[in-house]
């Protein structure tokens, strides 16, 4: 399996670690009034799609980026890879 | 009487040297290595008047050889240069950036081919899962190696470095040795 790394090109899988859901990324703010609950959410709920799936892999035998990488689960098909600082960076633009 | 010879990274007084069919595997003690690291925010300097190169690509002036590790991420390499504090030379050079000393903490292994470039491509194909053909001169990158972490760099279509963490340097050793001596017919 390879992964197209934005900066490097294509990878193989092995040089990589896999961590998981995309999701974790939106970390949920500790002072809102309803944290806990939003917590409770973030640590334990996961989608769990069978199809197109946005998961964190660590570039860890490279660059030691992290990759926001888009993969079927289905068909193992990669179907595009992201640095996940360029996706936060996105994020918190638009949040502004 | 206590003996204080300085040793090499596989324990040698002198850099160790094998040769295998086409291809001479020769330690490099003598390579100094400093890491540069630019602060947020800050404009890509030129140290010693140097373009700093793009990802997976290595570039050398003089003595000076600059490898790219990550985002905003270099190495810095000085022939000749192991036993002064060249970290100190490179923070002059570049004084906004974060600069570390490295030379001790990893060491080079130089690999050079007597029959132009198809040994180095074989040896690439039989180690690492990189695109061998694209490796081509210039090209840097960092890869696993038999469970190790390492740094490629083809300094030319004949020569391949390979940097390695010293403290496993024997093992990084003993599995291009392995490999060489395999391709002794090529």
């Amino acid at each position: 399996m390879l992964i197209p790394h934005p900066l490097l090109g294509l990878r193989d899988a092995q040089e990589f670690t896999y961590l998981g859901d995309a999701n974790l990324m939106n970390r949920p703010d500790p002072n809102a009034p309803n944290a806990e609950a939003m917590f409770c959410d973030y640590v334990f709920l996961r989608d769990n799609p069978a199809g197109v799936h946005r998961e964190l892999w660590y570039h860890e035998q490279g660059d030691r980026s992290w990759l926001v990488v888009t993969r079927n689960t289905v068909t193992h098909e990669i179907l595009g890879a992201e640095l996940a600082s360029d996706v936060a960076l996105a994020h918190r633009e638009g949040s502004k | 009487m206590t003996d204080l010879t300085p040793i090499t990274a596989l324990g040698g007084t002198i850099a160790r040297v094998e040769t295998y069919g086409a291809l001479s595997l020769t330690e490099n003690p003598a390579m100094a290595l400093a890491s540069l690291a630019l602060r947020k925010g800050q404009s890509v300097p030129s140290p010693f008047g140097m373009t700093l190169p793009e990802p997976g690509k290595w570039t050398k002036s003089g003595a000076i050889g600059v490898y790219w590790m990550a985002k905003d991420q270099w190495m810095v390499e000085a022939e000749g240069r192991a036993e002064e504090d060249f970290a100190r030379v490179l923070k002059v050079e570049v004084p906004e950036a974060s600069v570390t000393e490295q030379t001790d903490g990893w060491a080079a292994i130089e690999i050079t081919s007597s029959k132009g470039a198809a040994p180095i491509k074989a040896l690439l194909e039989k180690l690492v899962n990189l695109d061998a053909a694209a490796f081509t001169h210039g090209a840097a990158l960092r890869t696993g190696l038999e469970h190790m972490s390492v740094f490629l760099i083809r300094r030319a279509e004949d020569r391949l470095a390979v940097w390695g963490m010293r403290s496993s340097t024997e093992t990084l050793w003993h599995a291009l040795v392995v490999a060489a001596r395999r391709l002794e017919d090529i």
